[in-house]
């Protein structure tokens, strides 16, 4: 009698299982283009502490030069910019975020990398970075070559991008690594590192904001590189959509939207809309 | 890749990140003891401002989270030229946290101990402080060791908290491979396993000690 109860219970939970399993297989083959449409609502995984991409201003409002990326991109899909919901993360966060399913996709001054390629999807850039070197101006360095001695710290995030430049251009300095860049700034204002590496907008951002206590040293850490969205791979649907909608801001249609949101962060035009054009 | 793999290429990582995990779980531990029993001695003292600092001091603690005085310490204390590596901010920051919790505890357990035995070692020529530091601190510990295993626990899991100033502890080591790697699953489930047996381990010594010293 009992074991035959159990045995119900047992088959139950496993046409419960099966059943889920089925559900879900259906709906992963469905693009998240249109889970988001359906929705009526796209989320966003940023960071929240690299201005000028993505940071609170003093009223405690995310704003910054990606978040309004992603709201012209919600403008896009939903004719209205107000239809974002945004995921605040630490630096690794951003990955499992993705992975997960958590949001849509992300964006805050993220850098392409094929290593990291392998395992987000990237569009292609909607922003040139780099990265550069800001130091307090207490410690003297005024290059790179004063910055490589072991009396001095480089505060650097916790990704291998970071630990990799530290090694190739400042191989002797000592490294202590935070998992946010406002930790990073920190460390410098604090006194605890004497510089930090970050995208040089972000570098600048912080300079301008400090002018007394810190600058950004002239020259980059290697080659300009590409700021993108990134998602979560093989949706094709999805990609090409999001990647569309970039190669419109930076090149085409939506060009005058870009620039009014370049122009309000950066102060000048975003690089040609194509370089055969003239400006 | 496969679950075997993956603890086989990044265990060395892992068992670094659980070196300085143990290592400031226990002398932040051992601190925090000492600590909680200092200011519950100043508590008991006869002056009256001492013993309402200790109170402000224990509410203070009691009602912030610990990455307050994390996050105080290491970034603020340099601005006044205190420059203490990463590791000892801290553990201070725990041990003061801690510390006020275990006072609490000692406290409570110094509670249920009769007023009596005071006056029977008074009477065997036993002077206050000798009365206190060798009839009553020592009832006080036993009855406490459920207790302090227990906060000590916590502050095991608040080692992780440590990861916000660049110590390369055991959940700063996931957070790293997750960079370096994208398994995010893979990096935190290790890390919730290697938790899980420190716990466990330091729960069992606590209990294995009450056994041993405990009145039966």
């Amino acid at each position: 009698m009992r074991t035959s109860r159990v045995r119900q219970i047992w088959t139950a939970l496993v046409v419960a299982t099966l059943l889920i399993t089925v559900t879900q297989a259906g709906a992963q083959e469905k693009s998240r283009l249109d889970v988001v449409l359906e929705r009526g609502k796209l989320i966003v995984v940023t960071l929240t502490t690299v201005p000028p991409f993505a940071f609170n201003d003093d009223k405690g409002q995310l704003v910054g030069f990606d978040i309004d990326i992603a709201r012209l991109i919600a403008q896009a899909l939903f004719k209205d910019p107000s239809k974002v919901e945004f995921v605040s993360v630490t630096a690794e966060g951003r990955w499992p975020a993705i992975e997960s399913g958590r949001a849509d996709m992300g964006v805050g001054g993220t850098t392409t990398y094929p290593d990291r390629a392998l395992r987000v999807a990237f569009t292609r850039p909607f922003i040139d970075s780099g990265i550069s070197v800001l130091v307090s101006k207490k410690s003297g360095i005024k290059s790179l070559a004063d910055l490589n001695q072991d009396k001095f710290t480089v505060a650097n995030l916790n990704n291998p991008q970071m630990a990799d430049r530290a090694k190739r251009f400042f191989p002797k300095t000592k490294v202590l690594t935070f998992d946010t860049p406002s930790a990073q700034f920190l460390a410098v204002r604090s006194g605890r590192a004497n510089a930090l590496q970050i995208d040089t907008p972000s570098a600048e951002y912080w300079a301008a904001q400090n002018k007394d206590e810190m600058e950004v040293l002239p020259g980059l850490l290697g080659a300009s590189q590409n700021n993108g969205v990134f998602l979560k791979p093989g949706d094709f649907k999805w990609w090409l959509w999001l990647d569309t909608a970039v190669t419109e801001m930076r090149t085409g249609s939506w060009y005058p939207q870009y620039t009014e949101i370049y122009q309000k962060w950066f102060g000048r035009n975003p690089p040609a809309q194509k370089f055969y054009l003239h400006p | 890749m496969s679950f075997a793999r993956w603890v086989a290429i990044y265990g060395p990582t892992y068992v670094t990140g659980l070196g300085w995990t143990a290592f400031i779980a226990l002398w932040a531990a051992v601190g925090t003891i000492v600590w909680g029993c200092v200011l519950l001695l100043i508590r008991l003292s006869a002056a009256r401002w001492p013993a309402r600092a200790v109170d402000a001091y224990v509410q203070l603690f009691r009602n912030t989270p610990v990455l307050l005085p994390i996050y105080v310490i290491y970034f603020g204390f340099p601005l006044i030229g205190l420059q203490w590596p990463a590791v000892v901010c801290g553990g201070v920051a725990l041990i003061l946290q801690n510390g006020a919790y275990v006072s609490e505890i000692l406290r409570g357990s110094l509670k249920a101990i009769d007023r009596v035995q005071f006056d029977a070692a008074k009477s065997i020529g036993l002077t206050p402080w000798n009365a206190f530091r060798k009839v009553v601190l020592p009832q006080v510990l036993v009855y406490s060791i459920p207790s302090l295993g227990n906060q000590v626990v916590l502050l095991l899991k608040d080692t992780s908290l440590l990861s916000a100033i660049s110590v390369t502890e055991l959940t700063m080591q996931a957070k790293l491979l997750t960079e370096q790697t994208g398994a995010a699953y893979e990096s935190f489930i290790v890390v919730a396993l290697l938790y899980l047996l420190l716990v466990s381990g330091t729960e069992v010594a606590f209990r294995a000690t009450h056994r041993a010293v405990r009145w039966q």
